[in-house]
C-alpha cells in the first residue's frame, strides 16, 4: 500500500482543481449531515489516504449499478473519486480475465487482509450453485471467501441489498441478498435500481474519512441518504397537499406537473435521496421527468403491487369473498334470530 | 410481509369481512325476530315516508329540548361531520375508495380536512369528559360506550399523526392508521357503533308506529 | 359540615330541607321464592321481545338525553330517573337472552343475569318514577320509544309479584270487581240514576241496540259524577242513539298500568263484548288518558283482530260533533289553558281534537309554552298517582306543571283526563295552589246551545 499514491495526488494528476475538490468535500459533508467544521477533515482524509483496496463482486445483476457509476456524461468528482480507489477486481471493468483476474482478487485479499472493502452488486442464487458462477466458482462461495478478510461489505443496488429482481416472486434461482449471507461483517446497503452514484461515493468517503461505517436504518441503509422519503422532499409535494393529482400520463394534471400519487407513485413509502441529489449530475429524477417513483430502493419493491396502483389502494379480497361474508352474515343472523326465538319459546313455553 | 402490507392486505380484508358479516348478522338477527301485528285502526296511513320523515327529523332536537341537549348535540354534530368529511372527502381516502369502487368524487383541501379532524377529536374528547363527569352518563355507561369511543377516536388520532410524523416512519404510521381503521370496522357491527345502520331501523320504526297513531313524531 | 349516613342524605333540592326518604320499601306480592320471581320476570320480559323492541333495545347509544325530557329527573337530578336506565334490566335481559349476540353475552358473561335484588331495586324506577308519559320518546335521537318499553317491562315485574302494593291492590280490585274502586254495576246504575235526577237529563242505560256505547272512568263515577251527566248531555244534544251498559261501563284499565296483560285483556274485552252486543258503531271513551291507549290503540290487539267499531275519545267525539255542526256551543268569555293528557295527545295522536273544541268555545285560548305534544305530565299517569310512597316525587315533578300553567295566566285550567284531574287535585291541595283543574267536557256540556238536554 505504501507505494500507492494518495487520493489527493491522483485527483491532482487528473486535473481536479483544489476549489472543485473542496466543493466536493463540502457537498459530501452536507449530504452526510456533517457540520461544516468537518469539511477540512474530509478533505484531509481523502487527500492523504492511500488508495483503499476495493474488490467488486458482480453476481446476478444487470450491470446497471456499474453503469450508473461510470456512465456520467462528463467526468465528475464522484466518478474521479471512484476512479481513485484501487479497484483491484471488477470483472466487468478490468482488462484481465480468467485465472489472471482471479489471481488479482486473491492478491488483493492477501495484501490488504482485514482492510479491504468488498462491494457487491447482484443477488446470490442459493437454488443451484450452477445458476451463476465466475471462473467456475459459485457466487455464494466466492462471496464467503472474499468477505472473510474484508473490513466491511457494501451491497450496491437493490439486488445485492434485498434480492432485487432475481429475488422477486417466484424467485426461480433462490436468490438472496448479501445481508442474508454475511453476518459477521458490517454490511452497508446502498439499494436502488440503480443506486445514486453520489450515495455510493459518499459512503466510501465516509469510510475513508472516519474509518467507520455511517449510521444505518433498519434496512442497513445509511440514514443520511435513506432517512427521508422521496415524498418528503418532492418538489411536487404542494400539489399533494392541495389535492391536485395527475390522473393519466397525458391529462392536464400531468402537463401541469401535479402530484403523481394517483398514478402509483411510491414516493411516500420510499426512502432515498433522488429528490435532493437527483440524477445525471443533478439534472432530474423520475418524478421530475413525469413518472411516478417505483420505490426501487425498498425491499421487495418488485412484489409490492402494481407500479401504477396508488398507494391508497386497499386489498379487500375479491367481491366473491365479500359476498361470501354477506352470506355468512345472513346465516348467522338467521341462526341468531332462531336461537333468540328458541330461547323465547323456552322461557315462555310458546312457539 | 411488513406491517403496512399486513395492514393493507389481510388486516383490512378480514376487517371488511367481519364488518359485512357482522352488520348483516345483527340486522337479520333483529329483523327475523317475531313481528307483532297491530290490528288497531290507523289514524293515518304510515308507510316508508313516515319512516323517512323521522329518520330526518330526529337529527334535530325538538324546540322544548333544544337548550338541554344543545351541548352534546353540537359536539356530536362536529364529531359526525368531521367523521364524514375525513372518511369521504379526504383525497387519499377518496382514492382508497376509488381503488375498489372504480369512481371518484371531489374532495376537500387537506387543510380543511385537518381542521375538521382536529375539531372532531376535540369534540370527541369533550364528549368523553362529559361521559365521565355527568352523573347520568356515568350511571348508564358501560364498556361498550368507552371502547366504542376509543375505536372511533383512534383512526382520527393515528391519521393526524401521519403528517405530524414525530420521527416515526410514514409506513409505520400509515400501517397503524389502517390497523386502527380495521379495528373500528371489526367493532362497528357489534357494539353501539351499530347505530350506523340501526338508526335507520329505530327511527324508521318509531316514524311508522307513531305516524300511524297520528302522534307527534 | 356535618355528615349524615349515606342512605339518609339531606335532600338540598327539596322544597323544604328534608331527608331523602329511604327507598327500602320493596313491595312483594305472593309467596314465590326468589328463583320463581326471577323466572317469572324473565319469562315476561322475554315475551315482549320482537323486531320493534329488539331494535330499540339494541339501538340505545347511552347519550343520556332522555334524562332531560323526564320530569322526575329534571326535578331531582337523580341519575337513576334517566328513562333508559329504568328499563336497564329489560335491556340487559334482551341482550343476554334474545339479541343477535346473546350467545356471546352469555358465553363471556358480558351481561349479568338479573337478580332478585336488581328487580326489587328497579320496582321504584319502573313504577314510582315513570308515568309512561312518553316525553323521553320524543327526545331520543335514535327514536327509541322508551315509554313503550317501560310498559312492557312492567309485565315482568307484575308476574314476579314486584308491584307497589297500592297499584297492585287497585289492579286486583279492578280484576275482581270490574272497577279499580270497586264500583259494582249496581252502584254505577245508582249513580247514573242520581245524576239523571240531579241534572235533569235522560241517561239511557242497558239499551239493547245503540249506535254509540259510552263508558266511564271509575274516578269520574266516584269523584266527578257530574261527568256522567255531561257525557249524557252531549250525546243527547248530538241526537245519538247511545247507551251506558252495566256489563261494560269501566274504561280504566289497571291491568295495563300495573303490567298484567291478562287483566288488561279482561277489562278491554268487557267493553268490546258490550259494544258488539248492542251493535255499536262507536265507543266513546271518557275523559281518561290511559283508557284511550288501552282501547283505541291496544284494544284490537287484545281482541286479536280489528275492532268492529270506531273508538273515540270524548274530546275527539266533541270535536267531530262541533265541526260537523251536530252540536253547538255558546261562546265562553274566559281565558283558558289546556293540559294535554299524555296518552290522548302525545301518545294517542288526538292533540288537535281538544283544540278544535276549544276553538268552538270561543275562549281566549292560551297554549302553554311547549304545550300540546311536549306537555309536561301531571305526574300521576301510569298508575303513579295510586302509589302513596311516590307522592313526594310526584309533587316535586308537579312544580314543572305549575310553572307551565301559571305562565299562561289563564282564568281556567282545563284538561280531558280524570286521572290527570285527580292528580292535579291532589297536588293542588299539597301546594295550596290557586288553579283547579276543570273538565273540557263539562265546559262543553254547560254551554251547549239548543238541542235536547
Amino acid at each position: 500500500m505504501k507505494n500507492r499514491p494518495t487520493v489527493g495526488e491522483i485527483l491532482q494528476a487528473k486535473g481536479v482543481s483544489r476549489r472543485g475538490f473542496l466543493k466536493y468535500c463540502a457537498t459530501t459533508a452536507s449530504i452526510l449531515a456533517l457540520p461544516p467544521s468537518m469539511i477540512p477533515r474530509i478533505a484531509a482524509a481523502i487527500e492523504n489516504t492511500r488508495r483503499p483496496s476495493v474488490i467488486w463482486l458482480s453476481f446476478q445483476e444487470c450491470t446497471g449499478c456499474t453503469e450508473s457509476l461510470t456512465r456520467s456524461a462528463a467526468p465528475t468528482v464522484e466518478g474521479l473519486i471512484f476512479d481513485a480507489i484501487s479497484l483491484d477486481y471488477h470483472h466487468t471493468l478490468q482488462a484481465a480475465a480468467g485465472e489472471q483476474a482471479e489471481a488479482a482478487r486473491h492478491a488483493a485479499m492477501e495484501e490488504n487482509d482485514g482492510g479491504y472493502l468488498v462491494l457487491v452488486d447482484g443477488s446470490i442464487p442459493l437454488g443451484n450453485p450452477g445458476f451463476s458462477t465466475i471462473a467456475g466458482i459459485s457466487n455464494v462461495e466466492m462471496l464467503k471467501e472474499t468477505v472473510a478478510g474484508a473490513a466491511a461489505v457494501v451491497a450496491i443496488g437493490s439486488c445485492a441489498a434485498f434480492g432485487g429482481i432475481p429475488g422477486a416472486d417466484p424467485n426461480p434461482t433462490g436468490a438472496v441478498s448479501v445481508m442474508d449471507l454475511v453476518k459477521d461483517k458490517p454490511v452497508i446497503n446502498v439499494p436502488g435500481c440503480p443506486p445514486i452514484p453520489m450515495v455510493m461515493t459518499a459512503v466510501l468517503t465516509h469510510f475513508l474519512t472516519f474509518g467507520t461505517i455511517p449510521d444505518l436504518d433498519k434496512h442497513g441503509r445509511p440514514m443520511t441518504f435513506f432517512g427521508t422519503t422521496i415524498h418528503d422532499r418532492c418538489y411536487r409535494r404542494p400539489f399533494y397537499e392541495q389535492g391536485k393529482f395527475a390522473k393519466t400520463f397525458d391529462d392536464e394534471g400531468a402537463k401541469a406537473g401535479w402530484c403523481l400519487f394517483k398514478l402509483g407513485c411510491k414516493g411516500p413509502t420510499t426512502y432515498n435521496a433522488c429528490a435532493t441529489t437527483k440524477w445525471n449530475s443533478g439534472t432530474s429524477f423520475p418524478i421530475e421527468a413525469g413518472h411516478p417513483c417505483l420505490g426501487c430502493s425498498e425491499p421487495n419493491f418488485w412484489d409490492r403491487g402494481g407500479f401504477y396502483e396508488p398507494l391508497s389502494t386497499g386489498h379487500f379480497g375479491s367481491g366473491e369473498k365479500l359476498a361470501g361474508a354477506a352470506v355468512a352474515g345472513v346465516a348467522l343472523g338467521v341462526a341468531a334470530a332462531a336461537a333468540g326465538r328458541r330461547r323465547q319459546a323456552k322461557f315462555t313455553g310458546e312457539g | 410481509m411488513d406491517l403496512l402490507e399486513f395492514a393493507k392486505g389481510p388486516a383490512l380484508q378480514v376487517a371488511a369481512y367481519i364488518l359485512v358479516a357482522g352488520s348483516i348478522w345483527r340486522f337479520v338477527g333483529i329483523m327475523l325476530l317475531k313481528e307483532k301485528p297491530d290490528y288497531s285502526e290507523p289514524r293515518k296511513s304510515a308507510g316508508i315516508l313516515a319512516a323517512l320523515k323521522v329518520i330526518y327529523t330526529r337529527s334535530f332536537s325538538a324546540a322544548p329540548f333544544k337548550r338541554a341537549t344543545m351541548y352534546p348535540k353540537m359536539m356530536a354534530y362536529v364529531m359526525h361531520i368531521g367523521l364524514f368529511a375525513v372518511v369521504f372527502l379526504f383525497v387519499p381516502h377518496i382514492m382508497f375508495f376509488e381503488g375498489f369502487l372504480g369512481f371518484e368524487w371531489p374532495g376537500l383541501p387537506n387543510s380543511v380536512i385537518f381542521f375538521l379532524a382536529v375539531a372532531a377529536v376535540v369534540s370527541g374528547i369533550a364528549l368523553l369528559v362529559r361521559r365521565l363527569t355527568n352523573p347520568v352518563l356515568r350511571l348508564i355507561s358501560n364498556f361498550d360506550d368507552y371502547f366504542s369511543w376509543l375505536v372511533t377516536i383512534l383512526p382520527f388520532v393515528t391519521g393526524l399523526m401521519i403528517p405530524v410524523r414525530m420521527g416515526v416512519r410514514y409506513e409505520t404510521l400509515l400501517a397503524i392508521h389502517i390497523l386502527s381503521v380495521a379495528l373500528l370496522m371489526i367493532w362497528l357491527p357489534f357494539g353501539k357503533l351499530g347505530h350506523t345502520f340501526l338508526v335507520f331501523i329505530t327511527r324508521g320504526t318509531t316514524g311508522m308506529v307513531f305516524e300511524r297513531k297520528g302522534a307527534k313524531t | 359540615m356535618t355528615t349524615v349516613d349515606g342512605r339518609h342524605t339531606i335532600d338540598r333540592e327539596a322544597e323544604r330541607l328534608a331527608y331523602k326518604p329511604p327507598e327500602i320499601r320493596h313491595d312483594k306480592q305472593g309467596d314465590m321464592g326468589p328463583k320463581e320471581r326471577i323466572d317469572a320476570a324473565m319469562y315476561n320480559f322475554v315475551k315482549n321481545f320482537n323486531t320493534q323492541t329488539a331494535s330499540y333495545l339494541d339501538g340505545c347509544l347511552h347519550c343520556g338525553m332522555c334524562a332531560d325530557a323526564c320530569h322526575f329527573h329534571v326535578r331531582t337530578d337523580d341519575p337513576r330517573y334517566t328513562p333508559i336506565w329504568k328499563i336497564e334490566l329489560f335491556k340487559r335481559t334482551y341482550k343476554r337472552q334474545v339479541g343477535p349476540f346473546a350467545f356471546f353475552y352469555r358465553l363471556l358473561g358480558l351481561k349479568r343475569k338479573v337478580t332478585l335484588q336488581d328487580l326489587e331495586e328497579w320496582q321504584h324506577l319502573i313504577y314510582d318514577s315513570c308515568t309512561v308519559c312518553g316525553r323521553c320518546s320524543l327526545v331520543c335521537p335514535m327514536g327509541i320509544d322508551i315509554a313503550g318499553l317501560v310498559s312492557m317491562a312492567r309485565h315482568g315485574m307484575f308476574k314476579a309479584g314486584l308491584v307497589p302494593h297500592e297499584l297492585h291492590e287497585v289492579a286486583r280490585t279492578s280484576a275482581e270487581t270490574g272497577s279499580p274502586l270497586g264500583i259494582s254495576p249496581e252502584k254505577f246504575d245508582e249513580r247514573v240514576e242520581w245524576m239523571a235526577d240531579e241534572h235533569d237529563v235522560d241517561i239511557p242505560m242497558d239499551v239493547d241496540q245503540a249506535d254509540v256505547l259510552a263508558v266511564m272512568s271509575s274516578i269520574e263515577i266516584n269523584k266527578y259524577p257530574q261527568s256522567i251527566a255531561a257525557t249524557a248531555k252531549i250525546l243527547n244534544a248530538a241526537g245519538e242513539s247511545w247507551t251506558f251498559r252495566t256489563d261494560g261501563f269501566e274504561a280504566t284499565n289497571f291491568g295495563l298500568l300495573s303490567g298484567n296483560p291478562e287483566w288488561q285483556k279482561a277489562s278491554t274485552m268487557k267493553i268490546i263484548d258490550a259494544a258488539i252486543k248492542i251493535g255499536a258503531k262507536t265507543v266513546v271513551l271518557p275523559e281518561c288518558g290511559h283508557a284511550y291507549m288501552a282501547l283505541r290503540w291496544q284494544g284490537a290487539n287484545m281482541y286479536g283482530k280489528p275492532l268492529p267499531f270506531k273508538v273515540l275519545h270524548i274530546s275527539e267525539y266533541m270535536a267531530d260533533a262541533l265541526n260537523s255542526g251536530k252540536i253547538k256551543v255558546k261562546k265562553v268569555d274566559k281565558s283558558v289553558t289546556y293540559h294535554d293528557p299524555c296518552q290522548v295527545s302525545r301518545r294517542g295522536g288526538a292533540t288537535q281534537a281538544a283544540r278544535d273544541v276549544i276553538r268552538h268555545l270561543g275562549v281566549d285560548f292560551r297554549e302553554m309554552e311547549y304545550g300540546g305534544d311536549y306537555n309536561w305530565c301531571c305526574g300521576g299517569g301510569g298508575g303513579v298517582v295510586t302509589i302513596k310512597r311516590a307522592d313526594p316525587l310526584r309533587h316535586r315533578a308537579f312544580k314543572l306543571k305549575m310553572d307551565q300553567v301559571e305562565k299562561t295566566e289563564a282564568d281556567e285550567l282545563l284538561s280531558s283526563c280524570a286521572n290527570c284531574r285527580q292528580s292535579f287535585d291532589d297536588s293542588q291541595q299539597h301546594f295550596n295552589w290557586d288553579y283547579t283543574m276543570g273538565s273540557l267536557m263539562e265546559m262543553v256540556a254547560e254551554n251547549l246551545e239548543g238541542g235536547k238536554s
